[in-house]
Parts: C-alpha cells; structure tokens; sequence
C-alpha cells in the first residue's frame, strides 16, 4: 500500500515536470513567437527543444535556471540567468564547480561585470545558454576548433586578424589541434589584460607563454619547428634586460607580433626580410635600424655549429679560458705549497 | 741602543737598588736574628726584580701616555726607498681599475643573469638596467681613455717608452718562468733572478694589453651596433662576454694573488699607491735591476769624483 502511495506521488511528480515544461512550450514552442522592442527590432523568443535536448541541460527544466517564474504568464523581463545558483561547491545536483568561477571574477570579464559594463560576458556568453555543452563534447561553443569564433563574437577584428595568421590558419584550416587558439595564450577564466602583470600575455611573461610550445618541452618540434627559440632569447641581451625587470625591451611578440604572427616567408609577416627593418626600427627600439643591422640570424646558440663563426670563437675562448686558468692555478698552489715547506723548516 | 737611553737605564737601576736597600733598612728591626742570610738574599732578589717590574710598567704606561711617536713610528732607521712607478703611471692604473671594477659589477651579472645575486645588483644595487647599462658605457669610457692615454705614455714619456722596452717578452722569460717550476716542486734551491720586470708582470701586462683590444673593440661595436651588421654584433658579444670573463677571472685570481693574497704581500703591496718599494724589497724581488741601480750609481760618484780631482789638478 505504501509503495502505491510512493509510486503515485513519483508518477504525479514526472507528470508536473513534463506539464512545466508543455506548459512553457505552449508559447515557446511556436517558430514564429516573438516580441517587438521599443527600437522596433524583433526578438524571437522560441526555444528550439531539440537544442536543450542536446545540451548538457537536457534533463533541467526551464525553471530550474529562470527561478524567477513562478506565474504563467511570467514578468516580461526575467533576470538574467545565475550560473552559481547550481554551479557552487557542494551543489546538491553535481553540477561541475571549482575554482574557475573564482578565477572568472579576478579576470578582465569579470571585473568589467562588476563594474556594470553591459557589453562584458558572463557565462552564458562564451558557454551558450540553451546550448550549453559539456566542455569536452566537440559541439561545444568552446570546444578547440569553436572557441575562436567563440570569443570573435566579441572580439571580431582580433578575429579576422588571428584567422589568417599561422595559429590560426593551422588550427582552423589544417586542424591541427596543436596550434593554440585564445585560451592558450589568454587563458581561460583567468584571462587578464595585457597590461596587467600577472597576464600571461603580459611583457613580463609572454616569453614563458610562447614557450609553453617554442620552448625545449615544446610541441613545436612535431611540427618541424625549432625549440631552441626562447632558449635563445634568454640568453640574448632582450631576454637577459626581461629577467632584469627590463619592460621596454623586445619580447616575442614585440617582433613576431601577437595576433596576426606569420611565417617568415610571408610577405605580410613581420619578420620578412622586407619587413624585418621596419619591425628593428620601431621607435621605442631601434630607430636608426638600417638593412644591415637587421640582416642575419635573429635566434643564434652559440653553442651549436650552425652558428658558424660565434661558435669557433666560443670555442676559442672556452679553450683560452680554461687553459690559462688552469696555469695560473697551478703556479698559485705550487707556489703556496713551496710557502708552506719553507715555513715548516724545508729546504 | 744611543748613550741617552743607556744612561737613563742606568739611572734606574740605582734607584731600584737603593729602593731596595732602604726597605730593608726599615725591615731589620723586625727580622728575627735567626733567620738565615739565604733566605735575606732571596727576599732582596724578589723586591728587587719587583721594583722593576713595576717600574717598567709605569714606564710603558708614561711613554705611551705622552709621547709624539707610537712604536710603530719609532722603527730604528729608516729604509731607503726606491721609485718604481711614477704619479702617471699610478693615475692610468687608477682609473682602470676603477673602470674595471664598475665594468665588471654591471657587467658579469648580464652573463649569468639566472644567479640571484645578479638581479639583485642590477635591480636593487643599480636601480634598474637603464642606469646599470649606463654606468657601463661610463666606465667603458674611463676603460678607452687609460687605453689612450697608456698609448701616448709609452711613446712620448722617457720612462714609458723604457718601461714598455722592458715588458716586451724575451726567451729568459720562457726560462724563468721554467726556473720558478723547477723552484716550486723543489728542484732549484732559489727561484730565478728578476729584473725590472718579471714574467709574472710581463704575464699580467700583456694580459691586459690584449683583453683591452679584444674589450673595446668589442663593446663599441656593441655600442654603435646599429652600424653594423648583425653577425658582426653577434661575433662582439660572444668575444666581449668571453673575455670579460677570462679577464675578471685572471684579475681575481691572478692579480689579485700576486698583489694581495700572496702571504709575502698580503694584505696588499702599496706600491700602488706609494709607487715606491724599500731598498729590501727591490733586492728581494728585483734583485737584478737593484744591482743595475747601485752600480749605476757607483759609477756616477766615480764619474764626479773624477771629474773632481780632473777639475781640481786643471785648477791648480
């Protein structure tokens, strides 16, 4: 008798989830439902079921996100959908949580919301709303080879830039997967302005960002791409003045630039012969720059053969070092040694 | 010891004694008869040797309370000196190590940047890269004109042109310098004779000599690099960096050793700053130049002396 009772309450219980969302589709689910802003724009206001059936949310009703409704006909304008409501730590519903929305709140966005800037994101703006996918699903707005667009939603001319550029040509045209879109060098929640020191596009530590694929971990060498670059730019002066806290001196980006980087031998790319004096000559670097000066090999490891005459005087000096050293030290100690006997009574 | 000390010395003796005596005296009442005249002489002895203990601590104290010289001042006579490097040559060394000492504090930390204590001199200690590379070109500067003024040293002073005749490296120094191992390892029974200049000089010059063609040529093309090329800016610094490393290196340990850390020297051979050594030193160290100076000047007093009787006879 008890379990009738429970099986009833549960059926009842399905049968008004079903009904809630019937009766919201009653209206939603028209194609034409729209509304007429004041400027005369029309907004559609269908809610297409087969995408939320497909969206990590398939299972949630309406009313779980719009908790303002709680009439039918509901207010004309509902609030703004809140995320956190199930996405905090320890949420009933296992909705994924973590750090990220922290880190979401530190970062340019979010200080632009809290600030009261209508134009900054929230989570539905990169995320999707009814749309919404688990992060790993392919079909995610910010899934690898989605996200750009993603983000140029916002940020269009970044993305016309960043498009024709050689990430983005071999992210969006080759699909390699390897090739960074935004998140990989901005971040992800954590995005941050580049003038802000703690940025991972910031002067202070695009290096390190560039080398997270450059770098001798790298996965620029699967691709035929030489790991030695920010190697070498460590040891060159411009690296030695950025470990000196030196901001005004050249970074990777000051020369390869950040979001239209080409290929050397792209003509429109910074680093072209034809363009490689203009890129020396900016004006807070090397003004005076003539073809000359800009000629030859920018990345050079003295300690490899390729280096050609560097690497012969790095060897001449290695041998010239330690040879002659080595004589003065041993003159010292013998000397000392000889000190030594005579003081203890020697001959 | 002059007559005036020994007769002071003297004086105090007697007082001692007759100190001593009268002491006695007032004592002799006391004394039991019995006592045995051993044992009197003994107790003489002690007040004696105690008076002059006491009267040599009041004079120490007296001395040192009013007198003009410390002990150190009062050295017996004093010892011939001998000029070695002249006011020119001690203001060039000067100003290059002074040139150096800067070059090297802002420049070694930019060769190994990844050690703390490099960021913390050109950060904290410089205030920033900008004044560090400044200070470099500075004394880069300092570095070029002791280059200059070295070079018109030696070919306009009278002594810089023999002092450079000097340096020039010779075959003895090959030998000397064989003869200094065969020393060491104990196969000499003395170490060779220098003259003015030893192959550990000659060494420490010439070492100077090419590290300031190899700096300055290198760092002006650092300097100026945008009127070069780039291969050639690449070849300067690979050579300034080097060598700049081999020069500290055989600054600190060589240099440094032969003119400050050698017990024979240590703390430090002031001839830098004096330019003279003591008739002793210059025996010890340049015995063949002091044999070339004495007999010069044997020859000279000769000269005058005939010159002198030629003079007096013709005067006659």
């Amino acid at each position: 008798m008890r379990l009738q009772i429970l099986l009833i309450l549960l059926f009842l219980a399905i049968g008004s989830q079903v009904a809630a969302m019937e009766r919201c589709l009653i209206c939603h689910g028209k194609p034409d439902f729209s509304r007429v802003e004041e400027t005369g724009r029309k907004i559609s206001l269908f809610v297409d079921t087969t995408i939320i059936g497909h969206s990590a949310h398939s299972s949630r009703l309406c009313t779980d996100c719009h908790v303002d409704i709680t009439t039918i006909p509901h207010a004309k304008r509902l609030e703004q959908v809140n995320c956190r409501r199930c996405h905090y730590s320890g949420n009933p519903v296992g909705a994924p949580q973590g750090e990220l929305y922290d880190q979401y709140a530190q970062s340019v966005h979010g200080q632009e919301v809290m600030k009261g800037n209508p134009k900054a994101p929230i989570c539905q703006d990169c995320h999707g709303a009814h749309d919404v996918q688990k992060h790993d699903s392919p079909d995610s707005r910010m899934a690898k080879k989605n996200r750009p667009k993603n983000c140029g939603s916002c940020h269009i001319e970044i993305y016309a830039t960043y498009r024709e550029s050689v990430h983005g040509v071999a992210l969006l045209q080759d699909s390699v997967m390897d090739s960074p879109d935004c998140a990989n060098c901005h971040g992800e929640h954590n995005i941050r302005r580049p003038s802000d020191t703690t940025s991972q596009v910031s002067a202070s530590h695009v290096s390190q960002t560039c080398g997270e694929c450059h770098g001798p971990m790298g996965v620029a060498t699967k691709y035929g791409i030489k790991s030695d670059r920010t190697a070498t730019f460590e040891d060159s002066f411009h690296g030695i003045a950025h470990q000196m806290e030196s901001r005004t001196v050249a970074n990777c980006a000051s020369c390869h630039s950040f979001h239209d980087i080409r290929p050397q031998d792209d003509p429109k790319s910074s680093i072209n012969v034809n363009n490689i004096v203009k890129t020396c000559g900016q004006t807070d670097c090397h003004p005076e720059a003539t073809v000359q000066f800009a000629s030859g090999k920018i990345h050079v490891d003295p300690h490899n053969k390729d280096s050609g005459l560097v690497y012969y005087i790095t060897k001449f000096f290695t041998i010239l070092t330690v040879a002659t050293l080595a004589g003065l030290f041993v003159f010292i100690v013998l000397d000392l040694f000889r000190r030594a006997q005579k003081s203890r009574g020697g001959k | 010891m002059d007559e005036r000390t020994q007769n002071a010395q003297a004086e105090r003796e007697q007082i001692i004694q007759s100190l001593t005596r009268s002491i006695l005296d007032a004592a002799k009442p006391h004394i039991d008869p019995a006592t045995p005249q051993a044992e009197i002489d003994k107790r003489t002895r002690e007040i004696t040797e105690r008076l002059q203990f006491e009267s040599s601590v009041a004079l120490s104290e007296l001395v040192t309370r009013f007198s003009k010289t410390t002990p150190v001042d009062a050295k017996p006579t004093e010892e011939r000196t001998f000029l070695r490097f002249g006011r020119n040559f001690r203001a060039q060394h000067m100003l290059m190590f002074t040139s150096i000492i800067l070059l090297i504090l802002t420049g070694m930390p930019l060769k190994f940047p990844e050690f703390g204590i490099s960021k913390f001199m050109i950060v904290t200690v410089f205030g920033g890269l900008q004044n560090s590379t400044l200070i470099h070109r500075i004394a880069a500067v300092g570095l070029i004109i002791v280059g200059a003024w070295h070079l018109g040293y030696i070919i306009f002073s009278r002594m810089g042109r023999r002092d450079f005749w000097l340096m020039i490296p010779r075959p003895q120094d090959a030998k000397d310098a064989f003869h200094t191992v065969l020393y060491y390892i104990g196969r000499k029974p003395s170490g060779p004779k220098f003259g003015r200049f030893s192959f550990i000089e000659k060494f420490d010059y010439w070492a100077v000599y090419w590290g300031m063609v190899v700096m300055i040529g290198s760092g002006l093309i650092l300097w100026f690099k945008e009127m070069f090329n780039k291969g050639l800016f690449d070849i300067a610094r690979e050579a300034h960096s080097d060598e700049g490393l081999l020069a500290t290196l055989a600054i600190i340990i060589w240099h440094f050793y032969n003119v400050h850390f050698n017990p024979e020297v240590f703390p430090m051979s002031w001839v830098w700053w004096t330019g003279r050594l003591t008739e002793s030193e210059l025996k010890h160290h340049h015995p063949l130049e002091y044999a070339e100076i004495v007999n010069a000047e044997r020859k000279a007093v000769e000269l005058r002396a005939e010159k002198q009787s030629a003079s007096s006879e013709s005067g006659s």
